[in-house]
């Protein structure tokens, strides 16, 4: 792994809204990560996770504070250039999977390839490698609602996965899945972390995918805190 | 507890009611324009076409003219005295003055007041003038209305006075004529050149003389004193009134001359009538029925009095009426069809403004249900909400079109206010009943299968029904029609079983849409599959958006119902514009037409020759036209339009006019031996090819003609026989033309000023008098404003369904920006999914349109409104049509654009977060 990270997070701002309904969303976030590890970002409901992901990701921009992502700035580029960011190098999965109804699980999982006009042939080895990743090659036809939520979520990893994207943003993609079927949903992500050398940052509440994680971060009211990983959420102290 | 304390009524939460109100206040008050809008339409129309009827009835009464007058004859009381002569009954005017109140009093107090005052008449023999080279008749007529006639002042001379002192006269049968005084015209004393004391040198039909002499010469007080129409010969010489080349002068008779008048004729010659002229203006369409049907039983009972002279009544008054009642129906009925497919769109663009209010509040409904607002509390609040929209907007409405029209009818907004008030109320309580269900689907596939099942029953169970109703409106529309039955006991209303017919093109529409609807997921499942085999990236996800969009049933249906329903309008009212131009054209045969008077059809060959003369006139025909023509068919006498023409320039001519070319015309210069050929036209069957005609005339012996072919309509008439002029005179009749048919674009101006006498008709007055007839402009109106209204309905669907779609599609779109799609090439996906829709409805809607106009303009029976002999065909005005769809696809184009012009500014993420 090289010592440049992949990931980095320089004094970021965020601020919603003027006046009475002003919220600070994110106070002066820093951090980094490197290539090829999971790290979990946790914290309460309301504590600036997905803003976070988002400004992370370039769907949002941040106030103040700068992101690299692989050496490029995300909040220089103009929308062009986040396309082309998010074709190549960024990749999502959220809570509520965003499939597209009428495709087949493959076609799902075949979109980003089309959109980086990757050849038909290449593109179907790619989908049924991928699907056979998430230990979906015998649904591959099925359409998204003749599927289960973890199986649908699967799907999207995979899609998020397709264009061999460098860091993989995944805001609770256990959210809408029990217990169990989150669990595999959140070991599938820790595997592909190891297959096809991506870099992962979750979100999550729950403590036992923190387990799973390289790296812990805990944020709370729009502050960043260091957290040894592997160690159950409930524990941490609440700082103010 | 007990059941019965449980139960309780709704109980609706105010505040929640207000802050909805003021959050969609928006799209409420979009639906409240809706109601109100149409609701002016619906409530305005029937009144605005109620007035019109007054109107029509009156026109077509005033266009009858003579047809129109009731007329009541009586024969006298015999004159015979106890010595074998005539006795001289002095007080014969008071005679008539009874006759007259004896009339008036049969007539009824109904018809009594849409007549004028009775004139009564008391005719004369026609006398022939014995001087003289040319043909002339005289006829003395006796006039009392009111004030004893119209009002004189003699000139020369004095009043006609009796022939003898007021005393017992009888007069033997066979003695010399009995002298008798009339006044005279001063035009009538010119033409015939005699004065006061003169005697007119007349006979009757045997050749006796009849002593009559002129008592003086008057001049009307008030020639246009409708007792003057009576007898027109009393104010001038009338040409033509006894056949074609003669002329007719009047004698009037006095109080004192009337007895002698009788005695100076044979019994039974003097016919006395009391003539009520028809006051247009006192007509309603209120009183056509219970008119028509008095005037029916008047005639029905006509001689049936036992006690005096019985009454005869003749009139054409009832069949005037009916006509009017049936030009009424037939134009209500069309009306009515226009104003169902506006209701049909209405109620379509209702469904989906509630559906559209509905979305935006889904997520509020579902925080109230589940915060534990009871569903019936929900809907009683929503039924609250959209009543007081509804009602209110309608009430609106209908007072706007209190004011603009002469009365309303709200019947025909209550289905607007029903859905007004019903959509949102249900919509908005399933969606709350469905978010406080499982929010996701079964897993289970057999469960999964089974609600998706039960969906497309439920579905196709709609469809079959809106089917068999479509098809049993078209089968009664074609069996029995929708103009109501004429019956003279019905109100002319539109009543209950035409509700079916009535809804024809509604249901036919709505059958367009629904099998549209079916076909439109499919052809979007085959663009998807042909797409994904593409490697165009933007043409997978818009056919995907296609795809995913084209189950959704309103938006389909409300923008095919209305483009077509649109079209249809469009259609009608260029089919009527059509159909009056093309009336134009038969009514007048050319652009211009002169009717020369009788007294210089001489001049006729001159006056074709400067007219020809003149600039912009393209063709010139002249004809002898002869109404009333005495031809036999083998022992019947018929009575056609007679018309010789040089048959070659009459096919000229009618290659130049939209009127149908008539080859047969060629048959008619073929020489031959024998008869002369004719082309003849009946409108009951009459004539037919190849039957043997003989023309009468007055002095020789009748020309034999033979029937080769089938005539054009000639002037609108129904009977029409067509000889060459070259051929007639080669039998031995010289025409004398009388009629110039005139084309060109200088036609008009040619016979502007034209030094003969002669009557001039231009096909552009006659146009603007059809045009401006009250029920055709009314309907005309009608149309355009419903295809302007249906538009419109169209466009606002468009709207509706892209702005209830806006959320789910800008969600998709952020969803694939996720994933790469740059934003440009995200408008395109975006028009994937909205386009599609309004390209079927702009393509399919207009032929739907012409379709329906197809299978229902039929039975519409426009030509009562177009003045045609038959039905006139469908017009498909293709530019109209074209500018309909490129409007509609213009406005799709237009929402993409708009759209992200709008979200230009809202960032990725907060799309994302506003679908959570
Ligand atoms: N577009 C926005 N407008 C106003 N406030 C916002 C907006 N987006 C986020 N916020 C506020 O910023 C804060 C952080 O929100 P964020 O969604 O990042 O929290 P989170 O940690 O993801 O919560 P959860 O675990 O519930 O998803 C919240 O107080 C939220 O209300
Ligand atoms: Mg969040």
């Amino acid at each position: 792994m090289s010592s440049e990270p992949l990931l980095s997070v320089r004094g970021v701002h965020r601020r919603f809204g003027t006046g009475p309904t002003l919220v600070h969303a994110l106070r002066g976030v820093s951090f980094d990560v490197a290539a090829g590890s999971m790290v979990a970002l946790v914290g309460r409901s309301g504590s600036g996770k997905t803003t976070l992901l988002n400004v992370i990701g370039g769907l949002d921009r941040p106030d103040t504070g700068t992101v690299h992502v692989n050496g490029t700035d995300v909040t220089a580029l103009d929308e062009d250039g986040l396309s082309l960011l998010r074709r190549e190098k960024v990749s999502y999965v959220f809570q509520s999977f965003g499939l597209i109804p009428v495709l087949s699980a493959a076609e799902n999982v075949a979109a980003p390839l089309r959109l980086a006009r990757v050849a038909p042939a290449q593109r179907e080895r790619r989908v049924e490698l991928l699907l056979e990743l998430v230990g979906l090659a015998d649904h591959a036809r099925q359409r998204p609602t003749e599927l289960s939520g973890g199986q649908q979520q699967r799907v999207a990893i995979a899609r998020a996965l397709a264009a061999s994207p460098r860091l993989l943003l995944a805001d609770e993609p256990t959210g809408q899945l029990d217990a169990e079927t989150g669990l595999s949903v959140m070991a599938l992500l820790r595997g592909v972390v190891e297959s096809e050398g991506v870099t992962v940052l979750v979100s999550t509440h729950d403590a036992v995918m923190m387990a799973l994680a390289d790296r812990v971060i805990r944020i709370h009211d729009g502050h960043l805190h260091e957290q040894a990983a592997g160690q159950p959420y409930e524990s941490t102290p609440d700082v103010g | 507890m007990n059941r019965w304390l449980t139960r309780r009524w709704p109980a609706p939460h105010w505040p929640s009611i207000r802050g909805r109100g003021r959050t969609d206040l928006g799209p409420l008050l979009l639906t409240g324009a809706v109601i109100a809008i149409v609701a002016l339409l619906a409530g305005a129309v029937p009144a605005l076409l109620r007035a019109a009827a007054d109107n029509a009835v009156q026109d077509t009464v005033r266009r009858a003219g003579h047809d129109s007058n009731v007329l009541a004859h009586a024969d006298w009381e015999r004159d015979d005295g106890p010595n074998g002569g005539r006795v001289r009954t002095a007080g014969l005017a008071d005679d008539i003055e009874n006759f007259r109140a004896r009339a008036t009093y049969a007539l009824g107090p109904d018809l009594d007041a849409a007549l004028l005052p009775p004139v009564a008449v008391v005719n004369g023999p026609i006398l022939s003038v014995s001087e003289g080279n040319v043909p002339r008749t005289f006829q003395f007529t006796y006039l009392a209305g009111d004030l004893d006639g119209p009002d004189v002042t003699w000139v020369a001379g004095n009043a006609p006075g009796p022939a003898v002192p007021d005393e017992y006269i009888e007069v033997p049968y066979d003695g010399p004529p009995w002298p008798v005084q009339v006044g005279l015209s001063e035009a009538d004393a010119a033409a015939l050149g005699l004065g006061p004391g003169d005697r007119i040198p007349v006979k009757d039909g045997q050749g006796h003389d009849k002593n009559v002499r002129i008592s003086g010469i008057y001049r009307p007080a008030d020639s246009a004193d409708p007792a003057w129409q009576l007898a027109p010969a009393l104010l001038e010489p009338v040409p033509g009134a006894d056949g074609v080349g003669t002329t007719r002068f009047g004698g009037l008779l006095s109080r004192e001359s009337l007895p002698d008048a009788r005695l100076a004729i044979d019994e039974d010659q003097l016919r006395r009538t009391v003539h009520f002229v028809a006051e247009p203006d006192a007509l309603t369409w209120d009183a056509t029925a219970a008119l028509a049907s008095q005037v029916v039983k008047l005639k029905a009972v006509s001689g049936s009095s036992v006690r005096e002279e019985p009454l005869r009544w003749e009139s054409q008054l009832d069949t005037t009426l009916r006509a009017a009642r049936a030009r009424n129906s037939a134009a209500s009925a069309q009306a009515a069809v226009l104003l169902v497919g506006v209701l049909t769109a209405t109620v379509l663009v209702l469904l989906l403004a509630a559906d559209l209010l509905v979305r935006r509040r889904t997520p509020a409904l579902s925080a109230a249900r589940q915060r534990g607002a009871a569903l019936p509390d929900l809907g009683t609040e929503l039924v609250i909400e959209s009543t007081v929209v509804a009602v209110s907007a309608a009430a609106v409405g209908l007072a706007l079109a209190r004011a603009a029209a002469p009365g309303v009818h709200w019947a025909w907004a209550v289905p607007v206010v029903l859905a007004g008030a019903a959509a949102g109320p249900a919509f908005g309580t399933l969606a709350a009943a469905r978010a406080s269900r499982d929010r996701r689907q079964p897993a289970n596939p057999t469960a999964r299968r089974w609600i998706r099942a039960t969906g497309q029953l439920r579905r196709t169970a709609v469809e079959v029904a809106v089917l068999i109703a479509a098809v049993a409106a078209f089968g009664i529309l074609h069996q029995r029609g929708i103009v109501p039955a004429a019956d003279d006991g019905g109100t002319g209303e539109l009543t209950g079983d035409l509700i079916l017919p009535i809804s024809a093109l509604a249901l036919g529409a709505l059958v367009g849409a629904l099998v549209l609807r079916r076909l439109v997921p499919l052809g979007a499942r085959f663009a998807l599959r042909q797409a994904l085999r593409s490697r165009r990236p933007l043409a997978v996800f818009g056919a995907a958006r296609a795809a995913t969009t084209a189950g959704r049933a309103l938006p389909l249906l409300v923008l095919v119902s209305s483009t077509a329903l649109a079209s249809f309008a469009l259609i009608l009212g260029s089919t009527v514009t059509r159909g009056l131009a093309d009336g134009a054209w038969d009514t007048v045969g050319a652009d211009a037409r002169v009717d020369v008077g009788a007294d210089a059809e001489a001049a006729t060959p001159a006056l074709a020759e400067r007219i020809t003369a003149a600039p912009g006139v393209d063709q010139v025909v002249v004809a002898q036209v002869t109404d009333s023509a005495r031809v036999f068919s083998e022992s019947t006498l018929l009575a056609p339009r007679l018309v010789i023409v040089d048959t070659a320039a009459f096919q000229r001519l009618l290659a130049t006019t939209p009127l149908p070319d008539a080859s047969a015309l060629a048959r008619l210069t073929a020489p031959g031996p024998g008869d002369v050929p004719a082309l003849v036209r009946s409108s009951r069957g009459e004539l037919r090819a190849g039957t043997p005609l003989q023309l009468s005339r007055d002095d020789a012996p009748a020309i034999r003609l033979t029937a080769v072919g089938t005539a054009p309509s000639v002037g609108g008439a129904g009977d029409v026989v067509i000889v060459d002029v070259a051929a007639l005179a080669d039998a031995g009749l010289p025409a004398v033309p009388n009629t110039v048919w005139v084309t060109g674009p200088g036609a008009a101006r040619a016979v502007s000023n034209i030094d003969v006498a002669a009557d001039v008709v231009l096909r552009a007055d006659v146009l603007r008098t059809q045009r401006v007839a009250p029920l055709t402009a009314g309907l005309l109106r009608l149309a355009w404003t419903a295809a302007a209204v249906l538009l419109a309905l169209g466009l606002l669907g468009l709207m509706l369904a892209a702005a209830a779609g806006a959320s789910e599609r800008w969600q998709t779109l952020t969803r694939l920006r996720t994933l790469g799609l740059r934003p440009r090439d995200a408008r395109w996906v975006a028009a994937g999914e909205v386009l599609p829709p309004v390209v079927v409805a702009a393509v399919c809607g207009p032929l739907l349109g012409a379709l329906l106009a197809r299978l229902t303009l039929g039975p519409l029976d426009l030509r009562l409104l177009t003045g045609q002999a038959a039905d006139p065909a469908a017009v498909l005005p293709w530019w109209l049509l074209g500018l309909l769809s490129v409007a509609v696809l213009a406005a799709a184009t237009a929402v993409v654009p708009v759209e992200s012009a709008l979200r230009r500014r809202d960032r990725l993420s907060e799309v994302l977060r506003a679908g959570e």
